[in-house]
């Protein structure tokens, strides 16, 4: 009996036990630098290219809004899933989040937008409301009447003997405004995304 | 007035201490000694399928990963790939060889995951947690290739997101060689657990024609000695690096969970073997998918996995639907391995053995 | 209040049992609750216990975006937990329906409808390091002033 108290004694008036009880320690709960949080603002200039809100799978998790600065994407928490995909897509570097933009700089990776518009003749009535409705049709010609017809050929879309044509996709920028104002859901935007590395001349 | 045994219905679940999910087994017992089961599923459905249906593959790569969360890397590859095949899209052969790095990584963390399970059903919590904890280092090396523990979105049409760093590979190749001891130790443990045996040896036995009449698939169906259900022998790049699957004839839980221990050190050799073949090169190749259909599958951690996918000219999907290995190993579990369980207390152990992904059956 | 009501809250908010129920998520959340309880991150040295009984719970973790399958049952587990109590929404699927908000889901989210939450944990999933700060965040006010609240 006194010998193992003797022992007790021993093993935990120890300092280094005294310490290891008082000061008991786990890993350290810390982020690591390489986990892809939420993506932040690097503070380079943003140009309204919208590609971050194309990309994003997740409903609701980015929009882009006009402040006194410029425009500024932002991000929603409780509906951002982390993907990183805005930040691959970005053209300009404005978002960043662990090291996908490094990884990218190295890889020389990045994410491509094509964009392809499907007119479905036997539901399309000509209405126009898509041409009318396009954003960038607006800035080449802002008299269209309302039907959708016009007398240049630059638009991207326009209606002609009764049909919608698309004339130039190459100047689509994605934003499926045609296809909400559709009231026939004939037309049907595909945002088609490729993951390319970038070529060489872009360096 | 004498004692009678009377047939007792005995419902376990939906919210039970040791599952994770829930899922409610009805249990027709004589005394302890279980006649029959049932499983009732339902609580988890959330018509992922529905949701897929005319949306670009971004989109629909997210969902998919989402089907479950444990295996979120093979939906994520099976998907890819099954669009690859649609549009004949080729893949560099250093993001091949990093495809099968992740996705191995992916299946030790599930096995060990699942193997945790089963020590904490049989309170043996001390080789749980080593279990658990040798797992973390596993979502470790995920983390540092992909950027995200579980919903890695790695995969992508043509190639994968991010490159192989050579201070992440060195990391790796550490990483492995420390798994392999400690697998090795736990597996010992396990192997020579007297309290263990008798909570496993011989208990929830599945015969290998019962095993070929359940349609099993995964670990459970080769721990009853029916290797050749691998779908890795037919991925033309497991076929390069010389894979053969393992297997075991006992058929019992103690069978399975050896089964995922020698699958997780298969797979540290294979990763070594990726590690080793790495070439230098591209890991995108572009390509946009197209219009086609198929059915394609690839070998999920708890068994065949197989996506049927119909797209338009545009890449989106137009039809799909989804197979999953969990819910022929819960038929198998239910109706073969429960039946004859001489004790209660072996009925969670034994359906936790055959690792049911609720999530992903139900979808 | 009491000194000895006071104490005894204190003590329990160094005792917490804490139960989870997944009401269709995809099941990344819940591996990520099971991952606290691994040595690295070792919820029960804050005295947290992972038990998964409602009936002796003080916290409930919500995880899922509430699947048809949950109706009726989740405000009767709801119920079952005795009372001081706060439930905890992990992860994006309680809090907006991650990517299953969407044209023909069957989920409902968000699970504020139907039980009330007092902490979120956004992110999809979010990391053990962030779930453990939030239960740890919760623990004192659950207690708190209990009786008086009553």
């Amino acid at each position: 009996m006194p010998l193992s108290l003797v022992y007790y004694a021993k093993e935990f008036l120890r300092g280094e036990w005294a310490r290891k009880f008082l000061a008991a320690k786990t890993a350290p709960l810390e982020i690591p630098p390489y986990f892809r949080n939420y993506p932040e603002l690097t503070g380079k200039t943003c140009t309204h290219h919208l590609f971050c809100m194309m990309a994003c799978p997740a409903p609701g998790a980015i929009d882009v809004i006009s402040t006194p600065e410029g425009w500024k994407p932002r991000i929603h928490i409780g509906h951002c899933i982390r993907c990183g995909l805005c930040v691959e897509a970005c053209p300009n570097g404005v978002l960043s989040s662990g090291r996908i933009l490094e990884s990218m700089f190295y890889d020389n990776t990045r994410l491509s937008f094509s964009f392809r518009i499907d007119v479905d003749q036997t539901k399309c009535m000509g209405c126009g409301n898509c041409a009318v409705a396009c954003p960038v049709n607006k800035l080449i010609d802002a008299q269209m009447s309302h039907g959708g017809r016009a007398s240049t050929d630059d638009l991207l879309l326009k209606v002609s003997e009764g049909k919608c044509k698309v004339l130039h996709v190459e100047k689509c920028t994605g934003c499926k405004t045609c296809e909400h104002h559709c009231p026939n859901e004939a037309i049907r935007v595909a945002r088609l995304l490729e993951a390319v590395h970038a070529p060489e001349e872009d360096i | 007035m004498t004692k009678r045994t009377v047939d007792v219905s005995i419902p376990v679940g939906p919210v039970h201490p040791c599952w994770k999910e829930p899922a409610r087994v009805k249990c027709e017992t004589r005394g302890e000694f279980v006649l029959s089961a049932e499983v009732e599923l339902g609580y988890m459905k959330k018509g992922i399928e529905r949701i897929m249906r005319g949306r670009p593959w971004q989109e629909v790569m997210f969902l998919a990963e989402r089907v479950c969360g444990i295996c979120s890397v093979i939906h994520n590859m099976v998907f890819i790939e099954a669009l690859e095949k649609i549009s004949a899209i080729p893949v560099p052969e250093r993001a091949a060889l990093l495809r099968v790095i992740v996705n191995e990584l992916d299946r030790m963390q599930s096995h060990i995951l699942a193997n945790f399970s089963y020590c904490y059903t049989i309170e043996h919590e001390t080789l749980g947690m080593y279990l658990l904890d040798t797992r973390e280092r596993v979502m470790d090396e995920l983390e540092r290739i992909t950027g995200a523990r579980v919903t890695c979105a790695y995969i992508v049409p043509g190639g994968v997101r991010f490159d192989l760093r050579p201070e992440d590979a060195l990391h790796l190749r550490a990483g492995m060689d420390a798994l392999e001891r400690d697998i090795t130790r736990y597996m010992g443990m396990f192997e020579h657990g007297p309290l263990i045996a008798l909570r496993s040896r011989g208990i929830g036995i599945l015969t290998r024609e019962a095993a070929r009449e359940a349609c099993a698939v995964g670990p459970t169906a080769r721990a009853s000695g029916i290797p050749d259900i691998d779908r890795r022998l037919r991925h033309p790049t497991y076929q390069k690096l010389g894979f053969a699957p393992v297997s075991r004839e006992e058929g019992d839980n103690f069978a399975r969970i050896m089964v995922r221990f020698q699958e997780v050190l298969q797979s540290i050799a294979l990763i070594r073997k990726c590690l080793d073949t790495l070439p230098e090169g591209p890991i995108r190749g572009g390509g946009i998918p197209g219009a086609g259909e198929i059915a394609y599958s690839g070998e999920a951690p708890r068994g065949e996995l197989s996506y049927f996918i119909k797209t338009d000219e545009a890449g989106r999907v137009v039809e799909i639907s989804i197979q999953t290995p969990s819910i022929m190993n819960i038929e198998a579990c239910c109706h073969y391995m429960l039946k004859g369980v001489a004790s209660l207390a072996d009925v969670p152990s034994t359906f936790v053995s055959s690792d049911p992904c609720i999530a992903c059956t139900e979808r | 209040m009491t000194m000895l009501q006071s104490l005894k809250n204190f003590v329990r908010s160094k005792s917490i049992h804490v139960a989870y129920v997944d009401v269709g998520s995809c099941n990344g959340c819940d591996i990520e609750v099971l991952a606290c309880l691994a040595p690295r991150y070792d919820i029960e040295q804050y005295g947290i216990f992972v038990h998964n009984n409602p009936r002796e719970a003080d916290v409930l973790l919500v995880i899922g975006a509430y699947t048809p399958g949950w109706e009726e049952k989740l405000k009767g587990l709801w119920e079952k937990i005795p009372d001081p109590k706060a439930a905890i929404a992990i992860g994006n699927c309680p809090i907006s329906g991650c990517l299953f908000a969407r044209p023909h889901t069957l989920v409902d989210p968000p699970v504020a409808k139907h039980i009330p939450i007092a902490v979120q944990v956004p992110g999809c999933p979010p990391r053990p390091t962030e779930i453990l700060s939030a239960i740890l965040s919760v623990a004192p006010t659950v207690f708190k002033d209990y009786e008086v609240r009553k």
